[in-house]
């Protein structure tokens, strides 16, 4: 199979427009191009960014996402004022849109996106916005890429599934994790620092299959989960829960990247230890078991590099609810309380 | 037994137990061009665990290091450009850096007891080195005469039972599966002298393959298409497997196969269960195949005597396929000049039961056909009265819906159409659904599906023993007629869809093949 050759074609821009203008130029690039009469959509995605600089790391990533789930995109700029007063002032939308098609052996997918930098009052409106772009019978998506949403916010009337980063709206301070929380009560959402620590999940649990190793986890001593503050809570939350342990077992400590390890004995007094680590910069997990009389083995894994498409892709890839990611929740909860 | 692993996500791929993949035919094509990609692929996608071994097993001379070199030699060899960037360097370098360690090689003959005595002094090493567990996995990647002989010394060294209760040893067997229904039941109790069922991993790659399981996902996940799947509403149903290629290097394995064994006792059939199969009650391992059982018990056997007016066989002759000029069949390197084996098979089937009674089944496969496409097809019945005037309707054929299983998978369903302008007219029209347009994403490849539910116990995608049986209980009549000389060979031109007589087989009923 080869690569996918991407290209734009059709676009439309133009400012201070209504939404239904906006609706007609797409209609009418689609109808005026014949590869665009088939588009293949599984959703609708709305990213919500801060920035320009944002929208355009966010487009980087959707146009990549392309080949795995073709939707149609809204990327909304939200424009802030130099002032409350001034932010607040006349509602406009400027709008710009792109028709591409990614042509791979002789199949063609196309999707559409739209970019919209919205001012004024209307920023707090968005679901009005968003809602008339929204492909019938497809789910719709809300991105947030570095914040989270208040649980009050209309957007999420709109919204099948909310898609955050707990560790990038981390930075901004707050209960992160709680809040995320309270809004998966609200909606499923999908948490792209869950997903990016998948590598990891995977890996420990991989750790335990078979009858020789399995047993371990019925006599786990202690789990030590080092990382960043969201991460290795949101880690050890899960493994808390998963493994019924008491918050004493399970100790977390400050460290630039994820690491996790259980050290446990199994019937015949046996002890092993069992680690999943990212050692330094380099993009390698380690993935490590130690058994005393036992085997010693390691696996190395190397990281993927486009971790931002692969993580959204794979967020897009769930419906309902994130049980795991939930259950993670509460224990990262639990966790926070002892302490 | 061990229980679950409270760390395993449901809705997350499972990692394969600890265990060792013993291949019997390691220096063979097979084991190059698909099982060490596929295990190459499991381990890029993490699942593998740290302890999976390999062990290969055959004649030729080499030692553990110069297995795994030549391991990692072919599939670079086969690993597509594309493939090698999206997985990126360091990673596969990973990944055989892990293998290294578990990579072991038994050179030796199948029929000398030796070679199994030091196959299981290497399985306890590995098992104590790398915490296999007595986990083992047997693949049989040689030729089938020396099905026998592998099961035979196994067994005799105890390699054929698990050490333990919470440990597995299963047996993956390739196709062919016997030359006909007799060497088939001959090998089954070989094997049953040695494995239980539930250990034997019957392979048949197009089982693997995604569009065929979409088969399942298509009627049984729908409501809108299965109340049609029955006599009421089809008049037909053609099943085409057909290939734009010849028997090129393969002539001399060729000409004691036949299209009849190499694609109609297995892949034709395995479609045909899946197509025509009642909705199991559960989706797993025996759920689904014993309600494919029922559906090829329910094919009524052809007699002697039909054989010669319900099945074409045919052989090519030279002809131009996609642009070029190729040779006949006969002038093929390794066939016999006057060889009367079959290249092409057209056949009718009954199905006898309440859903299909009455509902022709109309097979084809052959090979150097116009192009390769695997397909199914239904025909339903016209309306009982149509409303407008006969030349109001004349470019409308009967509604169809097409599986596509190869290549541009997807569904197609026709039906009728106003033509736009002033006046009345219906025509045909397609509405295409390209399962690649809505899934760009790459699928895993059959071999890689396959060895991972073999790895993780699941018999789902394997053909189960009384499946076989019922495969040649309708194959072996046709077998019995063509070798008694009750069918006269038809050859066509190479690069056309078959000769004649297969175009005659529906005309008589007042039907023609479809064009895929």
């Amino acid at each position: 199979m080869t690569q996918p050759i991407s290209s734009t074609i059709g676009t439309w821009e133009a400012d201070n427009v209504s939404i239904g203008d906006v609706e007609r130029a797409l209609s009418g690039l689609r109808r005026h191009e014949q590869r665009a009469a088939v588009r293949a959509s599984v959703l609708t995605l709305v990213a919500v960014t801060n920035s320009q600089a944002e929208a355009d790391l966010v487009r980087g990533i959707v146009h990549d996402l392309g080949v795995r789930h073709p939707s149609r995109t809204l990327v909304v700029v939200l424009e802030k004022g130099e002032t409350e007063a001034a932010a607040n002032q006349g509602t406009g939308v400027d709008a710009a849109l792109w028709v591409h098609a990614l042509e791979q052996d002789g199949r063609a997918v196309c999707f559409e996106e739209v970019r919209l930098l919205v001012r004024g009052p209307a920023r707090f409106h968005l679901d009005s916005i968003v809602g008339p772009f929204a492909l019938p019978d497809v789910p719709l998506v809300v991105w947030l890429p570095a914040s989270l949403p208040s649980p009050g916010d209309p957007l999420l009337d709109v919204a099948d599934r909310l898609v955050v980063d707990s560790r990038a709206a981390d930075e901004v301070g707050g209960d992160v994790l709680a809040r995320a929380a309270v809004l998966a009560r609200r909606l499923p959402v999908t948490d792209l620092s869950w997903i990016r620590m998948a590598p990891w999940r995977s890996l420990l649990a991989g750790l335990f299959e078979g009858s020789v190793n399995r047993p371990f986890l019925d006599g786990v001593d202690r789990v030590q989960v080092t990382g960043n503050a969201g991460p290795r809570l949101l880690l050890g939350g899960w493994l808390l829960r998963r493994l019924g342990l008491a918050p004493a077992r399970v100790e977390l400590k400050p460290a630039a990247h994820l690491s996790v390890r259980i050290d446990a004995t199994d019937l015949h007094g046996r002890s092993g230890s069992f680690s999943v680590a990212r050692a330094g910069a380099e993009r390698v997990i380690t993935s490590t078991v130690d058994i005393e009389d036992g085997p010693h083995l390691e696996q190395l894994l190397q990281m993927q590099e486009r971790w931002p498409v692969l993580a959204l892709a794979g967020a897009l890839t769930n419906v309902g609810h994130d049980e795991p990611y939930e259950e993670a929740l509460a224990g990262a909860r639990e966790l926070r309380g002892a302490a | 037994m061990t229980s679950d692993n409270p760390l395993a996500e449901k809705t997350a791929e499972r990692v394969a137990p600890p265990a060792v993949l013993v291949i019997f035919g390691a220096s063979g094509d097979l084991t190059s061009r698909k099982l060490m990609p596929a295990v190459e692929r499991l381990a890029l996608r993490r699942l593998l665990p740290a302890s999976f071994s390999i062990v290969g097993v055959a004649r030729t001379e080499m030692d553990d290091a110069e297995f795994l070199q030549r391991m990692m030699k072919t599939v670079l060899d086969v690993r597509s450009e594309d493939e090698a960037e999206g997985g990126g360097g360091g990673d596969v370098r990973h990944v055989w850096d892990a293998f290294s360690g578990g990579f072991r090689y038994v050179a030796g003959d199948y029929g000398a007891p030796d070679t199994f005595v030091r196959l299981r002094e290497v399985l306890e090493e590995l098992d104590r080195e790398r915490g296999t567990a007595g986990n083992r996995l047997y693949y049989l990647a040689t030729p089938p005469d020396t099905f026998p002989t592998v099961v035979q010394g196994l067994a005799a060294q105890g390699l054929n039972r698990p050490s333990s209760d919470d440990g597995f040893v299963r047996i993956v067997i390739e196709k062919p599966y016997g030359r006909d229904g007799k060497s088939a039941a001959d090998l089954d109790r070989v094997v049953h002298e040695a494995f239980d069922e539930w250990q034997v991993y019957r392979i048949d790659h197009y089982l693997g393959k995604e569009t065929v399981q979409n088969v399942l996902a298509l009627r049984f996940a729908n409501a809108i298409f299965e109340p049609l799947w029955n006599r009421r509403y089809v008049n037909h149903v053609q099943i085409t497997v057909a290939e734009s290629l010849g028997v090129g290097h393969r002539g001399s394995f060729y000409e004691r196969a036949g299209a009849l064994r190499d694609i109609v006792q297995n892949h034709v059939m395995q479609v045909l269960a899946l197509t025509l199969m009642e909705p199991p009650a559960t989706f797993d391992a025996n759920g689904i195949r014993d309600e494919k059982v029922k559906a090829l018990r329910a094919v009524d056997v052809l007699t002697p005597e039909e054989v010669p007016f319900e099945v074409v066989r045919g052989q090519y002759r030279k002809g131009w396929v996609e642009g070029q000029e190729v040779r006949s069949y006969r002038e093929e390197d390794g066939v016999d000049p006057h060889s009367t084996t079959e290249t092409y098979i057209a056949m009718r089937l009954r199905v006898d039961n309440w859903r299909w009674a009455g509902v022709p089944i109309y097979v084809r496969t052959g090979k150097y056909l116009p192009k390769r496409v695997t397909e199914v097809a239904m025909e339903f019945n016209r309306v009982p009265h149509l409303p407008f005037a006969a030349d109001q309707a004349e470019g409308l054929d009967p509604d169809a819906l097409v599986l596509r299983v190869q290549p541009d998978e997807g569904i197609t369903l026709r039906f009728g159409a106003k033509v736009p302008g002033q006046t009345f007219r219906v025509r045909s029209v397609s509405m295409d659904f390209f399962y690649g347009a809505a899934f760009l994403e790459e699928t895993p490849e059959a071999y890689e599906r396959l060895l991972l539910d073999a790895l993780l116990g699941d018999q789902t995608l394997f053909i189960r023993s009384d499946e076989v049986a019922q495969a040649w209980r309708i194959v072996d009549p046709v077998l019995e007629a063509f070798e008694e000389g009750h069918v006269p060979l038809a050859r066509y031109e190479a690069g056309t869809w078959g000769p004649e007589e297969a175009d005659e087989l529906l005309r008589r009923d007042g039907r023609g093949w479809r064009r895929p």
